[in-house]
């Protein structure tokens, strides 16, 4: 077996990496890992003042420190019954737009570009392509320019409070923000242009959902009150818990979340694909010519989404400021409330951010905080595993460390929220056996073969579980696929299933591999006969515990006898699996 | 021709990455950065690192939060003639160092993660960098400041060490002639915080929030004080205090314990 390890991802913001296994031809196992040390923030914020909160939270991620500033204080009016007036609400939007302005222009030329133009980093590009790098420039600068004018400080500005702003900006700073922004719009259509048409490769172009927030008005927009999902489902933000659903993987300190027992997508392709029809001006026209069916499976066109939020940005920055000139400055609302709950959504640049509290007394009592990459770590790790495996089934093995890098960088994660490294490994000769013992010693598997007789070594699955039954092994099922019928076996929820069949990956006849049946849901190709089984029958726990241990077959063809080393291996699975 | 230029390495450890964002954020300056010394690992900007030269510079952002950190920290500094902790993570822990102790950090840690097991790498309680290593100089800051950060660069380019203020808020809040908020009764905490800033809240008509961490020459005792004579709330006095001063307050708290509410 192979290990690529991805050890640092560089040039993304934060600490993480990704390990993927590999055995023969098949992809045994991927994990996304963030390294990046716990900081409890959820649990420092408790006894604090609201006010505290939100000077304490925006410190989980410099890039995305506005949205974190902003969800909190949504958060926290909500929870406190604060309501703000039309100008606080322009010019959040404002400070949110720098943001991302700041965000994707600094991602998709700075940390995406290089990769597809061949060279190491952004200031390496800058001999063959001056001009974008020194333009890119400007428009990030333009970006924290804004983020700085609103906010107080190009990083965690302290100006948006509860109930308003310390300061509002003058009606010259104002002005020029506007002018400047028209000023770009060429640029910004060259960007568009620039990102939308790049050779983006496809592999790993795979279906999945996304979400993102629903902005009042059927208007473009990146924040909400509402969460909306691309099968058209829509949350409230008050019961977020039902999108996110977070819990613990054990090889990272960053929680995961999954929609429906299904991971599901964040961030600016999440956003094009789901409000994209809404759209207006010139970045419409942009939408119109350039989306397509690839943009709605293929991570890799969050660059090109990326760019087309760029675009709008550019031209929702002079409505904004034309509103805004014409409303008076509103002084910090002030309230007496003591005790409140409340959520508060906005779109992050990289995807929609959470924040919940409830206060008691005047000081938070209850916290929680859901980041963007915490609800793509599942498909990020998704899309790593496609990646890894379709490469290897297509012969370019040596393609998976850059792609798997490519993919992970694609979704812009933000690591410090909660990642660095791609790694591809060969997993160890004797891996079945770890994971069996380990599965064993947590709880005693339902164990289910599965073949066809008289297809030679494609009856192994079956046989093993005859000799297992007759040996006394209890819940062990069989499922031969030349009958028509299923067999009715019994689930217990809580018991991970365990397949044994002939699994063809490319090793020498007789090896035994352990595969996590996840990837056998991910990859119809990987072992077609077990989707229809498996996909309404178990929940997605028992999915995620389950494992597929599979017989490199010698031979398919119609007969009875099994090979030698099937049968070999064969023996040596009955002798693990027996007590 | 032989290459005299600095070998400086930029590292991140836990922390948002605000420290090494708001080197990346010094747009004008940043091609000259590049072209001034050899930047020979910095993460965010590059993917082509050296991890194994020696450095005569280290820059390192972020508190030391897990084993894996600690060893990398260890190794970084065997190869590095000067290590500078840059932002009050790695200089003093930073807000996620804000439990009283060990004991506090563990049963918090259990509140998030329960009995999850991790495989990758053991947590610990955030700790500054120079709990484990000899640190030359500190530069504060939640982030830290551009100004202050391109003059270190300059001067070390120079081959002389950074030059710090050692003064509190307050005295750049005089030389941008605020009010002071203290004397309307405005919990600020100014006096008790390191410059740098600019006295950027304070300007924005917002009291300070001690984001740069302590001030070496405030009298914090006194501050202390002077406060609940003004009648704060002592809970709400220590948790300001502490919010971004790492660990290391809740020594100084303990003189007051017996003070009553």
């Amino acid at each position: 077996m192979k290990k690529i390890v991805i050890e640092h991802i560089a040039r993304v913001e934060g600490n993480g990496g990704v390990t993927a296994t590999i055995d023969g031809n098949v992809v045994t196992d991927v994990k996304f890992t963030v390294n990046e040390g716990p900081r409890l923030v959820e649990r420092l914020t408790l006894g604090k003042t609201p006010e505290e909160d939100v000077n304490l939270v925006p410190r989980i991620c410099a890039i995305c420190t506005l949205s974190h500033k902003y969800a909190a204080i949504r958060a926290m009016e909500k929870a406190l019954n604060v309501k703000v007036g039309p100008k606080v609400k322009l010019l959040r939007e404002l400070m949110h737009l720098g943001e991302m302005v700041e965000s994707h222009a600094l991602h998709v030329f700075y940390l995406a570009l290089p990769d597809y133009v061949g060279f190491p980093n952004a200031i390496a590009m800058a001999s063959k392509f001056p001009l974008e790098v020194k333009i890119a420039l400007e428009m990030k600068q333009f970006g924290n320019h804004i983020m700085k004018t609103t906010s107080g400080r190009y990083i965690h500005g302290e100006n948006p409070v509860i109930g308003g702003f310390g300061k509002f900006p003058s009606r010259d700073e104002l002005v020029w923000i506007k002018s400047r922004a028209i000023q770009f719009m060429p640029f910004v259509m060259k960007t568009v242009k620039l990102f939308a048409e790049l050779p983006y490769p496809d592999i790993p172009e795979s279906e999945t959902l996304y979400a993102c927030c629903n902005p009042p008005d059927k208007k473009y927009g990146i924040v909400g009150d509402e969460i909306i999902l691309s099968t058209g489902d829509i949350i409230d933000v008050q019961d977020y818990k039902r999108l996110t659903n977070e819990f613990i993987v054990s090889h990272s300190f960053c929680k995961r979340s999954q929609y429906k027992g299904k991971p599901y997508s964040v961030g600016a392709l999440a956003r094009v694909n789901c409000l994209g029809e809404r759209l207006e001006g010139e970045a419409r026209k942009m939408y119109k010519k350039y989306f397509n069916a690839r943009w709605t499976k293929n991570p890799l066109f969050n660059n090109a989404a990326q760019a087309l939020e760029l675009a709008y940005s550019f031209e929702r920055i002079p409505e904004v400021i034309e509103e805004a000139l014409m409303l008076p400055d509103e002084s910090i609302i002030p309230y007496g409330q003591k005790n409140g709950k409340g959520a508060g959504a906005v779109e992050a640049p990289r995807g929609t951010l959470f924040h919940a509290y409830e206060v008691t007394k005047g000081l938070v009592s209850h916290a929680d905080i859901i980041t963007p990459t915490a609800q793509n770590a599942e498909d990020i790790e998704r899309y790593c595993y496609i990646t890894a495996q379709k490469l290897l089934e297509s012969g370019q093995e040596e393609k998976i460390k850059d792609r798997m890098d490519l993919v992970i960088r694609s979704f812009d994660p933000c690591i410090s929220c909660s990642v660095h490294t791609v790694q591809v490994r060969r997993a160890p000769e004797e891996d079945w056996k770890t994971k069996i013992a380990k599965i064993k010693t947590d709880v005693s598997p339902v164990i289910v073969g599965i073949g066809s007789a008289g297809h030679s070594d494609d009856g192994a699955g079956l046989e093993l579980a005859r000799r297992l039954r007759s040996q006394g092994v209890k819940d062990v099922w069989i499922e031969d696929e030349t009958l028509e019928k299923t067999a009715d076996w019994e689930m217990d929820e809580r018991r991970p299933l365990l397949f044994v069949d002939a699994v063809d990956f490319g090793e020498r006849p007789g090896k035994i591999t352990i595969i996590p049946l996840q990837h056998a849901a991910w990859n119809a190709v990987l072992s077609h006969r077990l989707l229809p089984l498996v996909t309404h029958r178990i929940s997605f726990d028992q999915l995620k515990n389950s494992y597929i241990l599979g017989i490199q077959p010698a031979s398919l063809e119609d007969g009875e006898q099994m090979s030698e080393p099937v049968l070999l291996a064969m023996e040596q699975i009955l002798e693990r699996l027996k007590n | 021709m032989p290459d005299n230029k600095l070998k400086i390495g930029i590292y991140e450890l836990t922390g948002c990455a605000g420290d090494a964002l708001l080197i990346f954020d010094c747009e004008e300056e940043l091609v000259n950065i590049f072209k001034a010394a050899n930047i020979e690992a910095f993460l965010m900007a590059k993917s082509d690192n050296n991890d194994e030269i020696e450095l005569d510079v280290a820059l390192v952002e972020g508190s030391v939060s897990t084993e894996k950190e600690l060893r990398e920290l260890i190794e970084i500094r065997k190869r590095s003639k000067a290590l500078i902790a840059i932002g009050i993570c790695a200089g003093l822990g930073g807000m996620q160092a804000n439990f009283s102790n060990d004991e506090a950090w563990a049963k918090n840690f259990k509140a998030v993660y329960g009995e999850a097991e991790f495989i990758h790498s053991k947590a610990l309680p955030s700790k500054p960098v120079g709990d484990f290593v000899k640190v030359d100089y500190y530069l504060p800051g939640c982030p830290i400041g551009k100004e202050q950060f391109l003059s270190t660069f300059a001067r070390l380019l120079a081959g002389n060490p950074p030059e710090l203020f050692r003064f509190p808020v307050c005295m750049e809040c005089k030389w941008h002639e605020n009010d002071c908020l203290l004397n309307k009764n405005i919990f600020c905490m100014g006096p008790l915080t390191a410059a740098g800033c600019g006295a950027v809240c304070v300007n924005h008509n917002l009291p300070c929030v001690g984001c740069w961490g302590p001030s070496e020459e405030a009298n914090r005792t006194a501050e202390y004080r002077l406060l609940l004579e003004k009648g704060f709330d002592p809970a709400l006095i220590k948790n300001k205090m502490a919010n971004f001063s790492g660990t290391r307050i809740f020594e100084f708290f303990a003189q007051f314990k017996g003070d009553k509410k």
